[in-house]
């Protein structure tokens, strides 16, 4: 959604001779955002070895402890530790969150490159579909089809492809369409480049960058949406551990124990302003490419 | 054939379980919720429980009297306070009535509407005691098959009209013609309307359980003929002589009444208005309580109650229900075909551990699968409890003495189910038994279950008759209709008892069947009671005399507001 | 002039018509798809298969799904009605019409608390670019972009309603007052990206021609401001135009944090109880006011197009 400026300022011109580590290590956005996505991708993959506990192993009798020695940040409901079932959460939801935001993205890339390119009836026919999607209410199609396929991953993974390609079909459309009318691609054309070399070679790389600002940007809406959907009881299913379903298992208990469900929120919010200040620096970044 | 208040939403409402405060409160003496009451955590029944006898052991509590009741019975022996008539309660529940037409409905949003605007001639108090209500005396013929109903003097109908021996006999006839998810299940050969006040209903056959039947709301008076107004007009608004009486009711939203002028019983109800407001959420009705925005919110979730106990502004009240909540087998699984892998899940499971994370002391560990608050409960059977030495011996007697996987169905959205599965899934590990927990939303899953298309499920049973046939006929008969509770369980032994026991007139010789019953059934564990829940329900101390019934409904003709 | 109109209106109805027409098949088909049927949700869990089977028969679900379709479309071509609720028996545009004024409400209230959020955050961060304060504007509201707007709603309750009881938990019986939180919560998870989007934009008509004119013709900072301001309402209400579709869609969830008794809690309670007909309708009612919003605003851009009233 952030629009790029066509205009470069001196400052963007000096830096734009640099190379790209160096304008890399000079946008903060890039670099906090950074640190803090690798943050977190860390405390995933070593989820395993910073665990104190065994995420699934429980306590009926000693569930709902404060934060203790043992228990850095408590127990839930089960008996089982927050803070190990944080870290496996945080598997959970960047897998999740990093395949539901691949497959949208490739359909529509595909969708949108070929209908720009392409035009006629078939652009007319993408373009409806477009319309469609977009003036349905996202949640109809998302708890429709978590109804039809099961609550789940696999629900998920259906239903945010099914809603999030537009974006991505949108805006690749438009600027494949400004490149295909270009006089090079007909002389191109001309002189009997097919169309598949034209658009594998000379449009997308120049499209492509303005759909990966994109998904970077997209990847914190479908982090939110995969927690809120959990929290609706319609993603993630237990034992699997999950910020949204985290959350919600804590509501109950918010005026006496805050921190069941403040903690994993509060992971949801980090991630996301991590996620959120590198896509803006990878934008900041490429723009002057 | 039993009242599902799980009724509408997928999001099904955890309604943890278990214990009376009683405090007999201003001469109303049912079961009244008051604040001089919030203490009843973790009542434990002792040993016999006194439920047959139809008094609760309350141990939380000091007072527990529950003298008998006058139907009749204007509140007057107050002792703190007398009733304070006027002002208007705001009731919030979770679903709204989607029909009025008490024949055609089952599920508690309809059911605790339908329940304030037409009342049967026979009704059950919050001990769950068969009373007189529009018939003021009834009884049978010496042989059992001839019932007499003497119709209460002076009860009016909110148009003003008196109820007439006609209008009982309308009534009855429509609800066997309409047939409903309620039926009469009664072998009734004839209705007759005799003199002003007299109606005799004969049956074909003795069948024990008709009076318990005839006190559901579904078997409620209305007008002969509809007072001439064609079915449509008359649901939208309604003649009982319950009461309230509709007022405004935005479908699928909230639904008000007005207080019944004509009601039988003198000076009720004390309220002038009533609202039940939508509130589609668990955590909204506590915040919603919290923020004074409503009066009393219903079926509160176990896991609300610590905070709610924590507010001394606000009430809770905990009661016995008719629900059971348990684990459900198909016996035309594969694996669970075999009695010993199901008798090993049972000892498998500790049900005790299971209730204390789920319930937070409102609920009981359940052995029978008839609750406690149902007359001719047995806690003496042997409930196959935890024992993992058994269940491994179970086991490994049975066909698949290495243990299997197996899915275990739940509903989605309701978090005390997916708790339950969580901590079965772990405790099935112990013996070998790989589970994985399928989530499926509420109405997918009713489609599963009822196509036999599941290994075993979590759900609850709800009686609607204080009567202990209608629960086992409906888990355990063949021909009750659901095939068991769709367990498909069938033994020849318990259907024998079954109908024993409809025919057997009430005494020690149909408390001895049903005892049998409960044993039999527990043994072949074709389903695994888990917990006995509590009925819930929460209030601003202001709110007085609110009755809990144990199918979970309020009586509010009981009820007033403290300034 | 008449010539114009009649192409806007063809045009505009080769938009519309096959957007509704998608609209209306999708949602169909898609609901059958689901597991599960109307009656058995109806009826709780203890009904009797029988009860059940009758209740579908009286519902007309037994009916071939052709059959179905048929009757659906033909009600809404030819009578404009959009079928009558399995579960009330009412018909749904009067349930929708129950509910809309408060989900209308809860957009109209975020739509106006965002644009008094965003417009001012997205001047000063444009004024002010590559500044502390522009970096703060842009930074400061992606927290917002990164919290789940029912977090958020959470969050307001906690402190508002419940701590502090300045404004109501929820429900819509108290006026104005208590859609001011979910209206909030609505605008807090809007504004980092149209903030972002619009200071993109305002820096491309700051340095459009005309303004570099503007103030080499010795124009005062202030008189440019205006023409900046006026040429930027543009862009803004593009934006507002294309969001209205998220927003719609964020307040369906909210209205369930808030309980607010609105379309979105009628439709996730019509999907759970399999209403179809219901469904259908607000899914229908959803599109034709996003495409009615998409429409308009892009006869307003039209109309209003500064390089049009410049030259």
């Amino acid at each position: 959604m952030t629009a790029g400026s066509a205009v470069e300022t001196a400052e963007d011109v000096t830096r734009g001779s640099a190379p790209l580590w160096r304008r890399m290590a000079r946008t903060p956005a890039f670099v906090a955002g950074t640190v803090i996505t690798v943050s977190v991708i860390l405390a995933a993959l070593l989820a395993p070895v910073l665990a104190t506990h065994d995420p699934a192993a429980q306590n009926l009798l000693g569930g709902l402890q404060g934060p203790s020695g043992e228990h850095w940040l408590g127990t839930d409901q089960l008996g089982r530790d927050i803070f190990s079932r944080l870290l496996f959460a945080a598997r959970t939801d960047l897998r999740i969150a990093g395949l539901a935001v691949i497959i949208p993205f490739v359909i529509g890339v595909v969708a949108g490159t070929t209908s720009g390119y392409f035009g006629g009836f078939f652009d007319w026919v993408v373009s409806r579909v477009v319309d469609t999607v977009v003036a349905f209410p996202f949640y109809v199609i998302v708890v429709a089809v978590v109804f039809a396929v099961g609550a789940g991953e696999k629900g998920i993974y259906v239903a945010l492809a099914l809603v999030g390609w537009v974006t991505y079909a949108r805006v690749l459309r438009a600027t494949t369409a400004v490149h295909a009318r270009s006089g090079w691609v007909t002389a191109a054309r001309g002189g009997g480049l097919s169309h598949a070399r034209i658009i594998g070679r000379h449009i997308l790389p120049n499209t492509l960058t303005q759909a990966i600002v994109l998904l970077m940007n997209d990847i914190v809406f479908v982090i939110v949406a995969v927690v809120t959907l959990s929290y609706l009881g319609l993603g993630v299913q237990p034992p699997t551990a999950d910020w949204g379903t985290m959350i919600s298992d804590g509501q109950a208990f918010v005026a006496t124990k805050w921190w069941l469900s403040v903690v994993p929120g509060a992971a949801v919010v980090y991630t996301g302003i991590g996620l959120s200040l590198l896509g803006d620096g990878v934008a900041d970044v490429w723009r002057v490419e | 054939m039993l009242l599902s208040r799980s009724a509408l939403l997928p999001i099904w409402h955890p309604r943890g379980p278990a214990l009376l405060c009683a405090a007999p409160t201003e001469g109303s003496t049912d079961v009244t919720l008051t604040s001089a009451c919030t203490s009843t955590k973790t009542i434990r029944r002792t040993g016999v429980a006194v439920l047959t006898a139809g008094v609760f052991v309350l141990s939380g509590c000091t007072s527990s009297s529950t003298p008998e009741r006058e139907g009749t019975a204007a509140d007057t022996t107050a002792t703190t306070a007398a009733p304070t008539p006027g002002g208007t309660l705001t009731f919030a529940r979770t679903q709204s009535p989607t029909s009025l037409d008490l024949h055609t409905e089952i599920t508690a949003n309809n059911a605790f509407a339908i329940d304030k605007i037409f009342e049967p001639l026979l009704s059950f108090n919050a001990q769950g005691e068969i009373e007189p209500w529009l018939a003021s005396e009834y009884s049978p013929s010496e042989d059992g098959l001839v019932w007499t109903f003497t119709l209460r003097p002076g009860v009016r109908f909110s148009t003003g009209d008196l109820v007439t021996p006609e209008d009982v006999v309308y009534s009855l006839n429509r609800h066997i013609e309409v047939g409903g998810p309620l039926p009469l299940d009664a072998p009734i050969t004839s209705i007759e309307a005799s003199g002003t006040d007299t109606v005799v209903i004969t049956l074909s056959e003795p069948y024990t359980p008709f009076i318990a039947e005839l006190a559901g709301f579904s078997n409620g008076i209305l007008p002969a003929d509809l007072g001439g107004v064609d079915e449509a007009t008359f649901f939208k608004n309604p003649v009982g002589t319950g009461p309230f009486v509709v007022d405004e009711w935005t479908e699928g939203g909230d639904i008000s009444f007005t207080k019944n002028v004509n009601y039988w019983q003198d000076g009720k109800p004390y309220l002038d208005e009533l609202v039940y407001k939508l509130v589609q959420d668990d955590n909204q009705l506590v915040a919603q309580l919290q923020s004074r925005q409503v009066d009393v919110i219903d079926s509160v979730a176990s896991a609300n109650v610590a905070t709610l106990e924590g507010n001394s502004s606000l009430t809770v009240s905990t009661t016995p229900s008719w629900v059971v909540e348990e684990i459900f087998f198909n016996t035309l699984d594969e694996h669970f075909a075999d009695r010993d892998v199901r008798r090993a899940v049972s000892y498998a499971l500790d049900r005790e551990g299971i209730v204390a994370a789920t319930s937070f002391g409102t609920a009981e560990v359940a052995g029978s699968v008839l609750p406690p608050s149902v007359p001719g409960y047995d806690a003496t059977i042997d409930s196959l409890s935890y024992d993992l030495a058994g269940a491994k011996a179970s086991i490994a007697a049975s066909a698949y003495p290495d243990g299997f996987s197996t899915k275990l169905l739940v509903a989605s959205g309701n978090t005390l189910r997916a708790q339950e599965a969580q901590i079965v899934q772990a405790q099935l590990a112990e013996i070998g038994i790989t589970v994985e927990i399928e989530s499926i939303d509420l109405a997918a899953f009713r489609e599963r279950f009822r196509a036999f298309d599941y290994s075993f499920m979590i759900n609850s049973a709800t009686s609607d008759v204080a009567d202990p046939n209608g629960i086992v006929s409906f888990q355990a008969d063949p021909e009750g209709g659901t095939n068991g509770y769709w367990t498909h369980y069938n033994n020849p032994e318990v259907t024998a008892l079954i109908a024993q026991g409809r025919t057997l007139p009430d005494g020690a010789e149909r408390t001895a069947v049903y005892s049998e019953i409960q044993a039999t059934i527990a043994g072949d564990a074709p389903f695994i009671p888990l917990s006995y829940p509590s009925n819930i329900k929460a209030s601003q101390a202001t709110v007085q005399g609110l009755t809990v019934l144990p199918n979970g409904s309020v009586r509010l003709q009981d009820t007033w507001l403290t300034k | 002039m008449m010539n114009g109109s009649l192409r806007w209106l063809r045009r505009t109805a080769l938009r519309v018509v096959p957007v509704v027409t998608g609209v209306v098949l999708a949602t169909f088909f898609l609901l059958r798809l689901v597991p599960g049927g109307p009656a058995a949700a109806a009826l709780g869990d203890q009904a009797t298969n029988e009860a059940v089977a009758a209740l579908e028969a009286q519902m007309g679900l037994d009916q071939p799904l052709m059959t179905q379709l048929w009757s659906y479309v033909s009600g809404i071509v030819t009578r404009g009605d959009v079928g009558t609720s399995l579960l009330y028996g009412t018909p749904t545009s009067e349930l929708i019409a129950g509910r809309v004024g408060v989900t209308l409400s809860v957009v109209a209230l975020a739509v106006l608390l965002t644009l008094v959020l965003v417009v001012p955050l997205a001047f000063a961060a444009a004024l002010h670019k590559d500044g502390v304060v522009d970096h703060l504007i842009r930074v400061v509201p992606a927290i917002g972009l990164a919290m789940p707007t029912f977090w958020i709603g959470l969050l307001l309750i906690m402190v508002f309603a419940v701590n502090l009881g300045w404004l109501p938990a929820g429900g819509s019986g108290d006026g104005v007052r208590s859609l001011i939180l979910p209206a909030v919560a609505i605008a807090i998870s809007m504004t980092p990206v149209l903030v972002r989007t619009l200071r993109a934009q305002l820096l491309e008509v700051l340095d459009a021609d005309f303004v570099a004119t503007l103030t080499a013709a010795g124009l005062a900072r202030g008189r440019v401001l205006v023409h900046v301001l006026r040429n930027a309402a543009l862009p803004t209400l593009t934006l507002f135009g294309l969001n209205i579709a998220y927003m719609i869609g964020g307040t369906l969830v909210i209205e369930r944090v808030f309980a607010l008794n609105g379309l979105g809690a009628l439709m996730f309670e019509s999907i759970s109880n399999r209403d179809f007909p219901v469904v259908q309708g607000v899914a229908l009612f959803c599109a034709v006011a996003v495409v009615a919003v998409t429409v308009a605003t892009d006869f307003l851009v039209d109309r209003l197009d500064p390089r049009s009233r410049l030259s």
